[in-house]
């Protein structure tokens, strides 16, 4: 193929990965995390996308969409649950969600 | 030569995209206000459409575009905008033994994606070569309907069940109370 | 012969049965007669099988081992749930349940109006199935287990009153000291086992010859321990005066007539033994004469009426151990028959004048009784007469028999135990009437005025028909208590003639038939001793008609001894200091330095560290999103390094 080779692709897509992870871990927002989480999705994706282009079938792309649906899903409900906690008026914190505590 | 310089051509583009996937995504993750940070998602979504169609998977490129850039992202600034200032998100907090972990687990996971490509990539050299019709929308619709069936239906319910959650999350039981009266 | 057989072990289990699991639908009364009617179909039951022995000729005949069923079975090892049926198990037979029944009956009258007595009537019968099954066990695993039931039965009912916390400690007391003996009989028994692989009479007699004396001598030590604990014979025999505690006719069936003879009936049913071990034969002989000797001074100090009584009845089966011990088994077999009568009568008698002076015990608060129970002073002079040896009652042909056999043992320990034997005489004969003149005789007490002055008149105890109190025959007992009293009296007076020695000896004939005693005094040594013996008990009564009677004589005084006496030689206290102190201080150090630190302690930090661990893990749970997050990126941070490394 023209360009760069499938390792690159997936430096680019570990890269974006790690980038995500790191955001989730460090932001204390739970709009920046859901952010990162995006990130996270995609690098996925392009991980995917790269290795249906590298065996030459197009399930890899499939399993993108089909992520990509997934993501739209989770967003729609994570956001709802942050809109329904900023009704509470209660501070949009992470750390501060932590009634599971044993 | 016409293909040594097209090769050039999908090089540079490839490095402008790759680049911009990744000063977007540390945007996202560094930038105190979370509109910027919306918007650097919007970026890096936008350079990983140009990827995907660096990797012949065309119909993907635009899903990524409409749906995601388009309806998901909108999403957000729609709820970025309700919040207000309520969404601003300062940096402070979390023990340092913590940030100091989580730094080290993203960083090893960086590392060992770097390891894994350099030394263990031996076999990824040769990709396999594809038709013009590759990843248009009719492979794609092909597989969804014969091989991925269950997948397309299972997803489809997925939606449909978010798409619940987000109305019974937004209801609003006083307005509701005060309509009925 | 062997369904009557079965028929008298089985009857006092039932009557026992039908009580407990009666409760409180039968009325007192019913239980009282249900448990003598079960213990006197025994009798019938003893009687039957008695009267089919005699109508067989031969020794082998009148021998019947009977086996249901298999108990027990471990590869070569069986014991099966066997009863045997000869001469030697029929005479107990027929003493525990004539004698019992008897006893039983007297209770019907003697417990009226005390708490619980269909407790005690069930523990009674209950007894009497436990001791049945101890003479009829065919082989020695169900002799042990019916010792091991008369020890819990004897338990119950000494510990009857089981508010008092002396009857309470006095049942521990002689619980505790006979399981030591059942503690040295197992030891004897599982030698036994292993040596001859085998606990049936007939094959581990057979193979006694052959064992090797180290081990015949273990196993008779160990049997012997057994019957001394029993026994209540030197040493282990201080729990039996304690066990007064219990009901009189409780002391009467178990603590005269019968569980503390089966140490004797042991000796002599496992004879084969004990002759191939003759040192242990003579220690057995030896314990005899020495508790004979002890306990008769003993009972020269007591006080209390039933001490007296039980202190004789130690001396008594003294006799029965040295002439055991000496070989001279029919002779042990008759005094522990004619014992049985005489000593039931006594205690019998006295529980009628603990009865009628409303639980006094003590004799120095009696005396001047004859006028008052003048039945009771004809049958309790009827049963010291016997008690002392004087021809014609009973106690004279069986006691002198054993006197004469440790004379014709000979040799410097003969003469020992003749001496022995002797001087108890003596003892006998001076504590037995001077009991006998304390409580009948001087001045009456203001407590026996109190109530027996008032007996022809307010004092009458409930007869059978509820005619409120009113004077009836006697007077002095009602029926059910005076009757077995009147039959044991007879009994006392005749029963004796069942041997007479040198003249007539269908008695010793029939034990002969199981064993064959070793010694035989001749007649000549059988007459000379008789006189000997009657000269030295009638001494004995002179010199305590003498100081109590008419107070020509004064009571020597030698406070040392009367001291020692007092103190039972102190046995008591020595036990204490060298056994029961020392395991109390054991157990408490145990109980403080091990237990409570490691034991227990270990059990607490476990305790604690499962608390402490789950603190540790609860820690984990913080709530945070973002630890959680971070517990998986770590993980697949680690699970990425092991996928590189492996691939």
């Amino acid at each position: 193929m023209m360009g760069p080779s499938v390792p690159w692709y997936l430096f680019v897509a570990g890269a974006l990965f790690g980038i995500g992870t790191l955001g989730v871990l460090l932001r204390r927002s739970p709009l920046i995390v859901l952010l990162s989480l995006e990130i996270m999705l995609n690098g996925s994706n392009l991980a995917l996308v790269t290795f249906s282009r590298h065996f030459g079938t197009v399930d890899g792309q499939v399993f993108a969409i089909a992520v990509m649906a997934v993501a739209a899903s989770e967003v729609c409900v994570g956001l709802g649950l942050i809109v329904a906690v900023a009704r509470k008026k209660l501070a949009l914190d992470v750390d501060l969600f932590s009634e599971l505590r044993g | 030569m016409i293909a040594s310089v097209g090769n050039v051509l999908v090089w540079m583009v490839w490095l402008g995209a790759a680049a911009a996937c990744l000063g977007s995504g540390i945007a996202v993750v560094t930038l105190t206000n979370p509109f910027y940070s919306a918007l650097g998602l919007i970026g890096n979504l936008a350079s990983l459409a140009v990827l995907y169609l660096l990797a012949s998977a065309e119909f993907v490129a635009a899903a990524q575009v409409l749906v995601y850039a388009g309806a998901v992202m909108v999403m957000f600034l729609f709820v970025i905008a309700y919040l207000g200032g309520r969404a601003d998100a300062p940096w402070a907090g979390g023990s340092t033994l913590f940030r100091v972990a989580a730094v080290v687990a993203g960083g090893a996971l960086l590392v060992e994606t770097l390891v894994a490509l350099l030394w263990k990539s031996s076999r990824l050299s040769h990709s396999a070569s594809v038709g013009p019709s590759f990843g248009s929308p009719a492979e794609i619709g092909r597989s969804f309907l014969t091989d991925h069936l269950l997948a397309f239906e299972v997803t489809s319910i997925v939606l449909l069940v978010a798409a619940i959650g987000g109305v019974v999350l937004g209801i609003n039981p006083s307005s509701d109370e005060e309509r009925a009266t | 012969m062997i369904a009557a057989a079965w028929l008298c072990l089985l009857a006092p289990l039932a009557g026992a049965l039908a009580i407990t699991f009666g409760g409180q639908r039968l009325s007192r009364r019913a239980a009282g007669w249900l448990s003598t009617a079960s213990v006197f179909v025994a009798f019938g039951g003893a009687v039957v099988a008695f009267f089919a022995m005699v109508g067989r000729d031969t020794a082998a005949q009148r021998s019947e081992l009977s086996t249901p069923f298999t108990w027990l079975s471990a590869g070569t090892f069986h014991v099966g749930m066997s009863i045997l049926v000869d001469p030697v198990s029929i005479v107990m037979m027929l003493v525990v349940s004539g004698v019992g029944g008897l006893i039983v009956l007297y209770s019907i009258g003697y417990m009226e109006g005390e708490d619980e007595e269909r407790r005690y009537f069930a523990y009674m019968a209950f007894f009497v199935f436990a001791m049945l099954l101890l003479v009829e066990g065919g082989n020695l695993l169900l002799l042990l287990a019916g010792w091991g039931l008369v020890g819990l039965a004897s338990y119950l009912l000494i510990g009857f009153y089981h508010q008092r916390p002396e009857a309470v400690a006095a049942a521990k007391k002689a619980f505790i000291m006979n399981a030591i003996g059942d503690a040295t009989m197992a030891l004897g028994f599982f030698l036994l086992i292993a040596k001859t692989g085998t606990l049936s009479y007939g094959a581990s007699f057979a193979a006694a010859p052959h064992l090797s004396s180290t081990t015949v001598n273990l196993v008779a030590l160990g049997l012997l321990g057994g019957a001394v604990a029993k026994s209540a014979q030197l040493p282990l025999q201080t729990w039996l005066p304690d066990a007064m505690e219990g009901p009189t006719p409780v002391s009467a069936l178990i603590h005269a007539a019968t569980m503390v003879t089966a140490g004797v009936y042991l000796i002599v049913r496992t004879h084969p033994i004990f002759e191939q071990a003759h040192h242990v034969e003579d220690l057995a002989a030896g314990l005899g004469a020495a508790t004979l000797v002890i306990a008769g001074l003993i009972a020269l100090v007591q006080n209390d009426i039933k001490r007296v009584i039980a202190y004789s009845t130690m001396s008594q089966i003294g006799y029965m151990f040295l002439g055991a011990g000496l070989g001279a088994y029919a002779n042990a077999m008759f005094h522990l028959v004619t014992h049985a009568f005489f000593k039931a009568l006594l205690f019998l008698a006295a529980g009628v004048i603990i009865h009628h002076l409303a639980g006094e015990q003590d004799i120095r608060q009696m005396g001047g009784l004859k006028k008052f129970m003048p039945k009771t002073w004809l049958v309790f002079l009827v049963g010291s007469l016997s008690l002392v040896g004087v021809p014609p009652f009973s106690g004279f042909w069986s006691k002198d028999a054993i006197v004469a056999t440790a004379l014709a043992r000979g040799g410097i320990y003969g003469w020992i135990l003749f001496v022995a034997a002797l001087f108890g005489a003596l003892l006998t004969g001076i504590y037995t009437f001077r009991l006998f003149f304390r409580v009948f005789y001087g001045e009456p007490s203001a407590l026996v005025l109190e109530h027996a002055g008032a007996a022809h008149g307010d004092h009458g105890h409930g007869t059978e028909s509820a005619t409120g109190h009113s004077e009836h025959a006697h007077g002095e007992a009602p029926q059910t208590m005076a009757l077995p009293v009147a039959i044991l009296a007879v009994l006392s007076t005749v029963g004796g003639l069942l041997q007479v020695a040198g003249a007539w000896h269908p008695f010793g004939r029939w034990i002969a038939q199981t064993g064959a005693p070793l010694v035989e005094p001749t007649t000549s040594q059988d007459w000379i001793v008789s006189v000997i013996t009657v000269a030295i008990g009638l001494t004995g009564s002179w010199v305590a008609w003498a100081i109590y009677r008419t107070g020509r004589l004064a009571v020597p005084s030698a406070p040392g001894l009367q001291r020692l006496f007092e103190h039972k030689f102190y046995f008591d206290e020595l036990y204490d200091a060298v056994v029961s102190r020392p395991a109390q201080l054991v157990a408490s150090r145990l109980r403080t330095d091990f237990e409570g630190p490691y034991v227990e302690g270990s059990l607490v930090e476990i305790g604690h560290a499962g608390g402490d661990a789950g603190g540790l893990v609860a820690r984990l749970q913080t709530g945070r999103l973002r630890v959680y997050a971070f517990a998986i990126a770590a993980s697949l941070v680690v699970l990425g390094i092991v996928f590189l490394a492996v691939r």
